[in-house]
């Protein structure tokens, strides 16, 4: 084996070749038995690439969003479906069945930001999808695939939260009602429930808007990045009340992208400061500080088989295997 | 001669010859017999068989001394009668086989009769004659006991005949006699073939000859190799013949326990055997004593056909006395095994081809005892192979492996029954490994070295052949015979294929491990049962085998690779290093020490003694290096095994290989380079060069991960070089991404490393040059301005020729006006010009408002120059120069893009002013070819900073050094300040040329380059100084025309017209004027 040198670790491989700043990534297993994992790319130039992870080589190129960046890439889990999001306003839904790679449908958008998209699946077919709506607060909940539009989240006129900056939907084990979890550009996160489109709690954990929030639904733990140099980490108690547990201060603001890692071990977070950031997702220990890109890190997602993809400004992707580096 | 068709007419004439016959006993009434015969047809003569017959025999019966001519001439007269017709009565047989044989009998001597060997001869072939002549049945009824002591006479008298005679005629007359008389000939005159029970009864017959005939055979098989090798051919077949009719496993399983009450005469009746069990026991293990022996003495015969014949006894009897003859089994199947390598490829075809009927039949996998006795076999060779391996000399190796090889052969995928025996895998691997160990005290292997770095661009060779069929030449310790290297391959080959891959692999990455002496065996080893797995060149002997699956072979090779591409396998000392690569060896151990010394103790106790040592030894070295060789051939064989599928490899592997490949020792970078050919084959790249831009990104990514930790991996840049030497244009976003790598590496390492990144910035630009040919060339233009001028040129001749003062009038108006219109004062005529400028303008203007984003390569060539900027200053002259080579490739890749070019141009000016003045001569001559290229592009940026910076320095160094080279002789020439002279001389030409100087400034470079125009100066030094003027002409012809005449004026002047004054110039007439030769030919080029 080759021996790592003290200083720092290096990513498995980088996968070059998408020339434009990377927005978004999101990787596919690929059903059981059939084909190779494939890691999807968007980027700034408005292609989606997928990428073999057998040959580290781009498969196929995506192109339909007008040259207009794509920020948001999510596979539906019914099987070859792929959703990307483009500042062209549209959500284009990919039908990748046996090597196509036709739009099927797609939703158009009213808002134009960096806000994000969140899928919930309800149904051997149905899926509620949300995304930013067309009042500058709102947030609009969709039955897809009829695209039959629920409702629309407006904030109280009160509350003056700004903008929606991060969404994400999800679930409770013990109830059906879809919940949503929404950072908005105050710094604030709020916990909206959708069938009573009221918001249940909402909590000021950053004095930046919040770019990016995951959430851990099995122990109902959140954790969000924003433009400072903290990382806050909040709960959701059984009268679904958030919290702030605790914030972690970073060397470096700005988090663009924070991801829970499948098996809610760890957490990485993508940062403007080009490093990558792993913690111990239960103590919020830091790990590991994962220094290769050469500009800002847009984005970091996981695999099932905990492969950590970032991509990033300077036009790379690096993959890592954690298991075996940290 | 008349044909007697008829018995009568026969009758009539065949009786006086035998009443004459009858009455007086001559060879010549023998002999006329046998002439009148010859014209009686065979149906008659048929008839009178018996009547003819009747004076011949009674001729032999006669008792009293007979003259041998006499019984030569009647057996032979016999025998054509014989031959002509057939026996059908018994009695008749049996007499005529009586009287035959007795006339080779001398009743004083047990011996046969000492008669001439014609006269044997003739008994011989009567007696073949007359057993072919039986009619139908009566040849079986013939071999009844009571003839068994009849037949025993003649087989023992035959066995004589073939044993002791001198003659080969008769050795081999009485072989084939023999087999006659046994019922064994293989010619087609016998009408039937015979019943079961007529073969049992024959057995039990001839059972009784057994002991006679084989001892008496075997001798003579064992005999001098120099009795000719057909008789030992005849005789071995003979022998199988007979053993495998005697002890077939056909007719012994039919035997009954007791002995049938037998109805012969006592007498004869001891003479029988009953081929019961103990029997058949008894005799097989006497047999067996025999066979060794035959096997022993034939296997080594020296002529192939008999060892042709042996492979036939083999199979003869290994099929049929398969349960009589089991103790012998053994014997002969290493026989067998033994001879698949033979010499002779009809011998190995042979053997082959039983080899494959027999696994075909399952003979022997069919056959527990057999499999149980090859495995043995296999079990007790490999115990011994460890002190065979270390006592023999090559011949026996070579035996001892093809026996090896047989077996295994052989016994196909059985052979995991030994392997999965520890013990015997353990033997069976430390006799590979020990037979294959190299010699590694030749000197020559470090000192090869490879010094061109380019050759890359071979071609691979496009034959179907192997590609390693040209292997590296190896030397081992125990063995110079290359065909034990051959059996040694396919040794491991065939355990590959055969063995349990997995089990194998293992055994010998544990020994690869284990010691730094068994690894270059070891990797070998694992090399070929790679390749045997896949089993791409191996004959396979059992269909039904399953191979290892694609998948399997894949995950395995992987496995084996990243073993042999690891850190401390791959990276071996393989020279003493210069100095700064030990000071980063030094550097380098204290981390490695700390990782190997936690996760890898094997590892850790054979490599760091390599990195440890201050300075290795050269068996050490060579060690090192004949590793990597091998470990690259793994790389090209197992590419060769997996095909296609090893593209998936390419990612990991081609990045090692390709560093190899720049390795500074000889058989290394050829060891890599061939591997490389083997991986274009076996992935369908047409060259190198479309292995390594089609796998760019795999490169890439190893050279971007590995200038992350340059000190480990001092060699990335080269790699970088390589490839970037391979590419083209399409791989641009691939090589701007590394190189922001590499100029982020560069930045943090510039003082220690510069020399090989400038190197790679250097390949880079070179490649940026290549790709990106600028096409609006700057020249165009110039040239076509030149042209302009040439033709004013020509016109104005014409009109100095006219001499009319008019025509002097209008010269000089039309030269004022000009005149004017060079110096900017515009007037109408020449619209066109400024007509031209507008478009240029409007180019210009978009350029600053709305910033394009510049093109990959001139944002690249921009970075690189910035860096060579700071470069340009280093310590190193050897950097600077290279830095200075770089700098005037940036600025030929830039030369389109001003905005880029003028601002570093601007920066860099300073150093290079530097570089120009006070700097190394070598510098100097580089700065000043960087000069020119800038001078080149931007002209007007450079002019007033070239006039006030450098021009005096260059005029004032020209001045001063003229007198130095205008002394010396010719050594001067090899000096670096003539370099440097001549190098000022041809550059400033074009420089004044390109840069437009003003007058005073050319009047500068004139002045200082008139002087070498002496004849005094050195040959080269005056050509360049022609050229200096040659552009100067260009420049202005007028002013340079006066000042050559002012050295030296060649021809009185006349004016044009005689209103003008007379002309008197400076330059002196004298045929002494040292610049006279130069200012002539200048002139001359002046129209």
């Amino acid at each position: 084996m080759a021996a790592p040198p003290p200083p720092s670790p290096d990513p498995q491989f980088v996968l070059r070749g998408t020339q434009s700043a990377v927005h978004a990534l999101h990787f596919h297993s690929g059903a059981q038995g059939q084909g190779c994992p494939l890691l999807f790319s968007g980027s700034q130039n408005g292609l989606v690439h997928i990428w073999s992870l057998q040959t580290r080589r781009v498969l196929t190129t995506l192109d339909n969003h007008g040259g207009q960046c794509v920020t948001w890439l999510q596979t539906l889990p019914q099987g070859h479906q792929l959703l990307s999001q483009g500042q062209d306003l549209r959500l284009c839904l990919w039908d990748l069945t046996e090597g196509r790679n036709a739009v099927v449908d797609f939703v158009h958008l009213e808002s134009m930001g960096f806000c994000r998209g969140s899928t919930l699946a309800m149904g051997q077919q149905r899926w509620t999808l949300a995304v930013p709506g067309k009042g500058t607060d709102e947030v609009q909940i969709l039955e897809m695939p009829s695209k039959t539009s629920v409702c629309t989240l407006k904030p109280e006129a009160d509350a003056k939260p700004g903008m929606p900056m991060c969404l994400e939907l999800w679930q409770a084990d013990s109830s059906s009602r879809p919940l949503l979890l929404v950072g908005y550009e105050d710094g604030s996160v709020a916990l909206w429930d959708i069938s009573q489109r009221k918001v249940c709690s909402r909590v000021a954990c950053h004095t930046e808007p919040v770019m990016s929030l995951d959430f851990d639904s099995q122990k109902t733990r959140g954790v969000s990045g924003s433009a400072e140099k903290a990382l806050a980490v909040w709960s959701l108690d059984e009268q679904q009340a958030l919290q702030v547990c605790r914030t972690h201060e970073i060397t470096n603001p700005g988090i663009a992208d924070v991801k829970i890692r499948p098996d809610h071990r760890i957490l990485a977070t993508a940062g403007w400061d080009h490093r990558i950031r792993v913690f111990h997702w239960r103590t919020m220990k830091p790990l590991a500080v994962l220094a290769f890109h050469s500009a800002a890190i847009h984005c970091v997602a996981f695999a099932n088989d905990g492969l950590l993809a970032a991509g990033s400004k300077d036009q790379r992707i690096s993959v890592w295997s954690l298991y075996t580096q940290t | 001669m008349a044909v007697f068709d008829t018995p009568e007419e026969a009758f009539g004439v065949l009786r006086p010859v035998c009443v004459q016959l009858t009455k007086a006993q001559t060879v010549e009434n023998v002999e006329h017999l046998q002439t009148q015969l010859q014209s009686v047809s065979d149906s008659a003569l048929q008839e009178l068989q018996q009547y003819i017959l009747f004076p011949l025999r009674f001729t032999l019966k006669t008792p009293g001394p007979k003259r041998e001519r006499l019984i030569q001439s009647v057996v032979e007269c016999l025998t054509f009668v014989l031959s002509s017709t057939c026996v059908k009565e018994q009695e008749l047989l049996q007499e005529l086989f009586s009287e035959l044989s007795a006339c080779l009998y001398s009743p004083k001597s047990q011996k046969p009769a000492a008669v001439s060997e014609e006269l044997k001869l003739a008994v011989i072939r009567g007696l073949s004659t007359l057993m072919h002549s039986a009619y139908g049945d009566i040849i079986v009824t013939f071999y009844e006991p009571s003839i068994l002591p009849r037949l025993g006479f003649a087989v023992s008298l035959l066995l004589g005949l073939a044993e002791q005679e001198k003659s080969k005629q008769i050795k081999t007359a009485a072989l084939k006699c023999l087999q006659v008389l046994l019922l064994q000939c293989d010619c087609q005159d016998h009408p039937r073939s015979l019943d079961e029970l007529e073969q049992k009864q024959l057995g039990d017959l001839f059972a009784s000859f057994l002991p006679g005939i084989s001892t008496a055979l075997t001798r003579i098989i064992t005999g001098d190799f120099k009795q000719g090798h057909s008789i030992v051919v005849s005789s071995l077949n003979v022998f199988y013949k007979t053993v495998s009719f005697i002890m077939a496993d056909e007719q012994l399983k039919r035997i009954s326990k007791v002995q049938a009450e037998s109805t012969v005469e006592h007498r004869v009746a001891k003479l029988m055997v009953h081929r019961e069990a103990d029997w058949v026991k008894s005799t097989g293990g006497k047999l067996t004593i025999l066979i060794k022996k035959i096997i022993e003495c034939v296997s080594v015969h020296p002529h192939w056909k008999v060892r042709l014949e042996l492979i036939e006894l083999v199979e003869t009897l290994l099929l049929k006395c398969s349960q009589s003859l089991v103790e012998s089994a053994g014997p002969l199947l290493k026989a067998l095994v033994g001879l698949v390598n033979d010499e002779s490829p009809e011998v190995q075809a042979q053997c082959n081809q039983v080899l494959r009927h027999f696994a075909g039949q399952k003979v022997v996998v069919g056959n527990r005892a057999f499999a149980d006795i090859l495995s043995e076999n296999l079990h007790s060779l490999a115990t011994s192979l460890p002190r065979l391996m270390n006592s023999q000399d090559d011949q026996g190796k070579v035996s001892s492996l093809s026996l090896l090889l047989g077996y295994l052969k052989l016994l196909g995928p059985k052979v995991n029954f030994v392997l999965n025996s520890v013990v015997h895998l353990q033997r069976l691997s430390k006799a590979l490994v020990q037979v294959l160990e190299l010699d590694v005290t030749d000197i020559k292997i470090v000192e090869e070295r490879r010094w061109n770095t380019d050759h890359l661009s071979a071609s691979p060779k496009t034959s179907a052949m192997r590609p390693w069929s040209q292997v590296q030449r190896r030397y081992f310790r125990f063995f110079t015979d290359e065909r034990v290297f051959l059996l040694l391959q396919q040794v491991c080959q065939l355990l590959g294929f055969y063995g349990n891959l997995y089990l194998l692999v293992d055994h010998f990455m544990g020994l690869y491990h284990e010691s730094v002496f068994y690894r270059k065996q070891a990797a070998m080893i694992l090399n070929e049962l790679v390749i045997g797995a896949a089993g791409l060149d191996v004959e396979d002997l059992h269909e039904k085998h399953i191979k290892t699956s694609p998948e399997e072979l894949r995950e395995i090779v992987t496995s084996i690779l990243e073993e042999y591409t690891s850190q401390e396998n791959w990276y071996l000392v393989t020279c003493i290093k210069t100095e700064e690569m030990r000071e980063e060896l030094t550097l380098k151990q204290p981390g490695f020490q700390a990782i190997t010394s936690g996760a890898h103790n094997t590892c850790q106790a054979t490599s760091l003694p390599a990195f440890s040592k201050p300075s290795p030894t050269i068996c050490s070295m060579n060690s090192n290096i004949w590793q990597i060789c091998i470990q690259l051939e793994g790389v090209g064989h197992f590419a060769y095994s997996l095909g296609e599928d090893f593209r998936l490899l390419l990612m990991s592997v081609l990045y090692p290989v390709l560093e190899k490949a720049g390795d500074r020792t000889l058989l290394i970078s050829q060891a890599a380079t061939n591997s490389m050919m083997d991986i274009c084959h076996a992935c369908g790249y047409d060259s190198l060069q479309h292995l390594i831009n089609q796998n760019s990104d795999y490169l890439v990514n190893g050279i971007s991960l590995n200038l992350r930790h340059l000190s480990l991996h001092p060699h990335t840049p080269k790699v970088l070089e390589v490839m970037l030497r391979n590419s083209d244009a399409s791989l641009l976003p691939l090589v701007a991404d590394v190189v922001q790598d590499v100029l982020a590496t560069l930045d943090q390492f510039y003082d220690k490393r510069a020399s090989s990144f400038i190197s790679v910035l250097h390949a880079l630009l070179v490649a940026l040059a290549q790709w990106f040919p600028d096409t609006n060339h700057v020249g165009q233009p110039q040239e076509h301005t030149a042209e302009k001028e040439e033709s004013h040129l020509n016109q104005r001749i014409l009109e100095n020729n006219a001499t009319t003062a008019e025509d002097i009038e209008y010269f000089l108006l039309s030269y004022l006006k000009e005149k004017d219109v060079a110096d900017g004062n515009v007037s109408d005529f020449y619209n066109e010009e400024e007509q031209s400028k507008p478009p240029e303008v409007d180019e210009k203007d978009t350029g600053p408002d709305v910033e394009p984003p510049l093109p990959v390569q001139i944002q690249i060539a921009t970075d690189v120059m910035e860096r060579c900027i700071h470069l340009l200053s280093d310590k190193s002259l050897k950097i600077r120069l290279k830095v200075l080579d770089v700098l005037d490739l940036c600025v030929f890749v830039l030369q389109s893009h001003k905005n880029q070019l003028l601002p570093l141009a601007h920066r860099a000016w300073p150093s290079i002013v530097q570089r120009l003045t006070n700097d190394d001569p070598l510098a100097v001559l580089r700065a000043f070819q960087v000069l020119r290229t800038l001078g080149g592009k931007c002209g007007d940026f450079l002019r007033s900073r070239f006039c006030k910076d450098v021009l005096p320095k260059l005029t004032g160094s020209l001045v001063t050094q003229a007198p130095v080279s205008a002394r010396t002789g010719q050594v001067y020439s090899h000096t670096l300040a003539f370099k440097l002279q001549l190098a000022v001389l041809q550059g400033l030409g074009p420089l004044c040329e390109k840069l437009d100087l003003g007058e005073g400034d050319l009047n500068k470079v004139a002045d200082a380059c008139l002087i070498y125009l002496s004849a005094k100066q050195p040959m080269k030094l005056q050509e360049a100084a022609r050229s200096v003027f040659l552009h100067l002409m260009k420049v202005d012809p007028d002013s340079t025309w006066f000042l050559l005449n002012e050295l030296y004026c060649p021809e009185q002047l006349t004016p044009p017209h005689p209103s003008l004054h007379q002309v008197q110039l400076r330059g002196a007439m004298g045929q002494q004027n040292p610049y006279k030769a130069n200012v002539l030919c200048l002139l001359q080029e002046l129209p």
